[in-house]
């Protein structure tokens, strides 16, 4: 409990561009409970960081429709599976 | 040498060069299992970055050739998959610092302070650490699936003009969803660097993009 008010407080004691790195570093890797609810708090009244995190929404959006994207690209084509092969076979024989 | 040998029979030491042929051996039946099992991935990557078939098939290929090199270097702390991914996502960054450097200045990188949306700004930040403006809210995607295409398209667009090695995170992380415990040891990154180079690149992307969609919101209109 003490530790959840202390990175609350130290959260809620942050520039906004320090807010910022934890609003990106926070889809990396899972924040403190202090810290994620001391975020939360702060964008009720921070209008700038809202935005930003509306963005940062967006943009992993936007990512999921390139992977699916992607995703239904052919694979290898065959030609160049025959050529990488013949490759690997060249370089075995090298070694 | 049978079980029956027991353990106190000296075990004869291999000739330098069948151990090599083995070892050979071992490279080339993982190469043609990476192949089969991941090159689809390694090339859809690789085709998704360069969008040539030419530089896609160099990269895949350059990225076989230098695990089979690095074949005994594989830990296994990440996925086989994750770490040909960041082996092809060094090729990927080589292959665009060759190809910048050979159309410098044509096509710059997005410079680390290209970060303002506002016109009137001169960075994100004021000097106390507040932001300089708020940007504008983007248009909504939900609705179209040609809106959301052109936006995904933009996004694309600029994730290259990313410095190498923010874009190959960025796609491996961002794009791919891979972990970012694994991408950093496929990338040889710790935790904070690699936080620190997506911060990065999530910056400039924003910034792009809000340039891209045209709705900059300019102080005083």
């Amino acid at each position: 409990m003490i530790r959840f008010v202390r990175d609350m407080m130290r959260v809620l004691g942050m520039r906004c561009r320090e807010h910022v790195v934890l609003f990106s570093r926070q889809l990396d890797a899972p924040l403190s409970p202090g810290e994620a609810f001391g975020l939360r708090v702060h964008i009720v009244y921070c209008g700038g960081c809202r935005r930003f995190r509306e963005h940062l929404r967006h943009l992993q959006s936007l990512g999921q429709t390139l992977a699916l994207q992607a995703e239904i690209e052919p694979g290898l084509p065959e030609d160049v599976r025959e050529r990488l092969h013949a490759r690997v076979v060249q370089a075995t024989n090298k070694n | 040498m049978t079980e029956s040998d027991g353990p106190s029979r000296v075990i004869p030491v291999a000739k330098p060069a069948l151990v090599a042929s083995r070892t050979s051996d071992a490279r080339e039946i993982a190469a043609r299992r990476w192949i089969a099992e991941h090159g689809d991935i390694l090339w859809k990557f690789a085709l998704a970055r360069t969008r040539s078939k030419e530089a896609a098939e160099e990269i895949v290929q350059e990225t076989v050739l230098a695990a089979m090199q690095g074949f005994e270097t594989f830990s296994g702390g990440s996925t086989e998959r994750t770490w040909l991914l960041g082996i092809a996502a060094h090729k990927i960054a080589d292959h665009f610092r060759r190809v910048r450097r050979a159309k410098s200045p044509r096509s710059p990188a997005i410079s680390p302070d290209a970060t303002c949306v506002c016109a009137t700004c001169r960075g994100m930040f004021t000097e106390k650490g507040m932001w300089a403006c708020v940007a504008s809210k983007w248009p909504d995607n939900s609705q179209s699936e040609a809106e959301t295409a052109e936006q995904a398209e933009a996004l694309r667009a600029c994730i290259d003009k990313l410095p190498p090695g923010q874009s190959e995170a960025v796609w491996l992380r961002d794009i791919l969803g891979i972990p970012a415990a694994e991408v950093c040891k496929a990338m040889g990154l710790t935790d904070t660097n690699l936080w620190s180079r997506m911060h990065r690149a999530r910056v400039a992307l924003r910034s792009c993009l809000e340039n891209k969609f045209g709705l900059r919101k300019e102080k005083g209109q």
